[in-house]
């Protein structure tokens, strides 16, 4: 890559014919090269008159490329177009995996137009009561005329994803996508007017004494505004998650359509940012997409490298302060265990709440043993199996719980066995291994302990 | 869109200094921020088209300092607006001030005048907010407007900026579209704790800030600590470049670098050792994890074999 000093290396070359097949390899490689930009790259070749190909490489980068994840990709068509050092190499897919869809894509997504399906996200409160209200009232045509599929579909949402073979792996995406997830929520620096606010609006009040002489007589106030917190999600897609990587993925989807305040993250070896990724409107393009852009799908785990390198990167930037945290995976690790506690005790210290997704939660002779879950358990808020279409209605409250909370204890386990009774209570909560791990002051005494108990 | 009109003389102005990128990675050099191609690039393509640069890079590679510079190179006011959770437009733009207000309200009660709201909205009554200042500023060169920390604010806060980044214009409810004489030059840093919207991105230019080469450090260091040694200088940046190749939560940035240096010459430490590091750990590692890390794996080893 060019850098350095400014030396100079004289070229000769037909710069708008060259501009113009540049474009359009970018735009092939995934970056968003727009005909304005393409203009802008024209005044600022006049401008700077690059006498040496650093020079373009400079120019065409400061206006073409939006962040920095692109620049592997633009480095390529550089090569590819420009000539330079060595064979145009091949961009990885790493390189293209946070370039947003060209805009032709993401029209074609839109007027492709998928149904609506479920009622909006802020009507939703819980997923259980999402789930009451699809079944009372959306499925209520359906059963309708369909009765068949509405018994199906009640099959379906106690199998265990791994059983289930593609067609109704199919089924339950479709059934998914109604899922919505919302956050507890935080009050932001922002303010509403309120007639029983805890602050004064100065600016009212003082419009409103005009009509009134000068003299107060209405005190107009305000309060904060609440916002959603982020929600951040990390999937294991090695190939001991594989058989629920598919279903998790779509998850992931419902979740990032449910906001802007919204990440994802898939991990085996290494750790893959698919929030962009999976902002399409259509699941299955957003599914393709992600699929395309994480490398390692079913190969080894490493939770504690990929914790760490989202603690790094991500997280201690400030995307993980205040967030929920939800992470799927089976705990399995083929690395340290003990770097999988120091770093879940970093991320606990910046989450608001971390909720842990384990599949084989769900069977009744779990213990968490695996070195991975066993190290992660003690800063971890809350255990689930979510192994079920009915076992991620729990997941979702989960996440939807305040810190400390009673509520989230109520989440239960999902057994294997479907005709489990459900109002069994989990009352015998064992001490959980690895929770003598001093806790920061401020999280209450319930971290940690808000897990189901185990049994062993 | 095409690139937004400069007034004549304020072009003619940015033109006479930074003719061409040479000349103003030199003068930035005068300044005491040396610069790579690339980010020379950037900023000219940023002053001359004129369009707002976004910057990002790992905290403490300078840019912040990008920005100054530029200021110090134009000889304008640099107007910084340092941007947090839940910023909203009476922070960053303009708020009325209500105490003078109400005391104006009482004078013309008293003295039986009569006071219209078109009186009270008016340019006395307003307190100027970081870019309600950069718009207003009379020239002859345009002010730098740095807007820090970009990702900080929400995105509703992105949304606002966007009349600001395109048309260097804002519209206040009460006065109407305030249009900048010279219009700033905007630079924007974002630590990347979430994306920006596209719509922020579309309309500015680029650049990522990487750590330098050690000896493009060593030569940063020693301008920013005015008389320090060259040994200690190359010590420090090697110390440096091998924390930040280790396995450190918070690697140390060209801030916290020139931070020891100039914690190490105000103790008279002339050659960097365990015990001169020991002393003055705290002022470029602020984690205890990252200073345990350091400590065991054995300080010395900052300081490297061959000195």
């Amino acid at each position: 890559m060019p850098g350095g000093d400014f030396s100079v290396e004289t070229v000769q070359l037909d710069l708008p014919a060259l501009a113009a097949a540049f474009g359009r390899r970018l735009r092939d490689a995934g970056l968003p090269v727009t005909a304005e930009r393409s203009a802008r790259l024209a005044d600022a070749l006049a401008l700077v008159r690059p006498v040496a190909r650093r020079r373009l490489y400079w120019t065409a980068r400061s206006v073409l490329v939006t962040d920095t994840a692109q620049v592997p990709a633009f480095d390529a068509a550089f090569r590819a177009v420009f000539g330079g050092r060595g064979a145009p190499a091949a961009p990885e897919p790493e390189d293209l995996r946070r370039a947003p869809a060209a805009p032709d894509e993401r029209e074609a997504a839109q007027d492709a137009g998928t149904p609506p399906e479920g009622p909006p996200a802020g009507q939703a409160r819980s997923g259980a009561a999402q789930r009451r209200r699809a079944g009372g009232e959306d499925d209520a045509e359906r059963q309708a005329a369909v009765p068949v599929l509405a018994s199906a579909e009640e099959v379906l949402r106690g199998t265990r994803f791994e059983a289930l073979d593609p067609h109704e792996l199919a089924e339950v995406h479709r059934l998914m996508a109604r899922l919505r997830i919302a956050t507890p929520v935080r009050r932001t620096r922002r303010h509403d007017r309120s007639r029983r606010g805890d602050h004064i609006d100065l600016r009212r009040t003082l419009r409103g004494s005009m009509r009134t002489g000068g003299d107060a007589i209405r005190l107009a106030r305000r309060r904060r505004r609440v916002a959603q917190r982020r929600v951040v999600m990390l999937l294991d897609i090695s190939g001991s998650m594989e058989a629920y990587a598919r279903a998790y993925l779509q998850f992931l989807t419902c979740a990032a359509g449910s906001g802007p305040r919204a990440e994802a993250f898939v991990f085996a070896t290494r750790l893959t940012r698919l929030t962009r990724a999976l902002g399409s409107r259509d699941p299955q393009r957003a599914i393709r997409r992600a699929a395309a852009a994480a490398p390692d799908w079913s190969s080894g785990t490493r939770i504690g490298d990929a914790l760490k390198a989202f603690n790094d990167h991500h997280g201690r930037r400030g995307m993980a302060r205040g967030a929920v945290i939800v992470i799927l995976s089976d705990g399995w690790e083929r690395g340290d265990p003990a770097l999988v506690g120091r770093e879940m005790e970093r991320l606990a210290r910046l989450a608001y709440r971390i909720v842990w997704v384990n599949p084989r939660a769900g069977a009744s002779r779990f213990a968490p043993q695996a070195g991975g879950m066993a190290a992660a358990l003690g800063h971890c808020d809350a255990l689930l199996s979510g192994d079920s279409l009915g076992a991620l209605d729990e997941v979702i409250d989960a996440i939807a719980a305040p810190r400390g909370s009673a509520a989230a204890l109520a989440a239960r386990w999902q057994g294997a066995a479907p005709e489990q009774d459900d109002n069994e209570p989990w009352a015998s909560a064992t001490p959980v291994p690895g929770s003598s791990v001093a806790m920061p002051s401020g999280y209450g005494p319930s971290r940690g302990r808000t897990t189901p108990g185990w049994t062993t | 869109m095409s690139p937004r009109e400069v007034t004549g003389t304020a072009e003619g102005e940015v033109r006479h200094l930074v003719p061409d990128v040479e000349t103003l990675a030199r003068r930035l050099a005068d300044v005491d921020y040396l610069v790579d191609e690339g980010l020379a690039t950037g900023m000219f393509l940023s002053l001359r088209l004129p369009q707002p640069l976004l910057l990002e890079g790992e905290a403490g590679v300078g840019k912040t300092e990008a920005a100054k510079a530029l200021a110090l190179v134009l000889e304008t006011p640099l107007v910084r607006l340092q941007c947090y959770d839940g910023i909203d437009a009476a922070e960053a733009l303009y708020e009325w001030n209500y105490p003078r207000q109400l005391l104006s309200i009482r004078l013309a009660d008293a003295s039986g005048e009569r006071l219209t709201e078109a009186d009270l909205f008016g340019p006395d009554y307003l307190i100027r907010r970081p870019l309600l200042r950069a718009l207003q500023h009379p020239g002859p060169r345009p002010a730098v407007l740095l807007i820090d920390e970009i990702d900080r604010a929400d995105d509703d806060f992105e949304a606002f900026l966007l009349e600001l980044l395109a048309e260097a214009t804002v519209t206040i409810p009460e006065l109407g579209t305030v249009t900048a004489t010279h219009p700033p030059v905007i630079v924007l840093t974002s630590n990347r704790t979430r994306d920006l919207h596209d719509a922020v991105k579309r309309r500015c230019l680029y650049q990522w800030i990487d750590y330098p080469s050690p000896a493009r450090e060593v030569e940063i260091i020693r301008r920013r600590v005015k008389g320090s040694s060259q040994t200690l200088a190359v010590q420090v940046a090697g110390a440096v470049a091998r924390m930040r190749a280790s396995d450190v939560q918070k690697p140390p940035g060209i801030a916290e670098a020139i931070d020891w240096l100039a914690a190490l010459e105000l103790l008279g430490v002339e050659r960097l050792d365990a015990v001169a590091i020991e002393r003055t750990l705290g002022s470029v590692l602020k984690y205890e994890d990252d200073q345990a890390a350091l400590r065991a794996a054995g300080l010395e080893q900052l300081v490297g074999a061959g000195e």
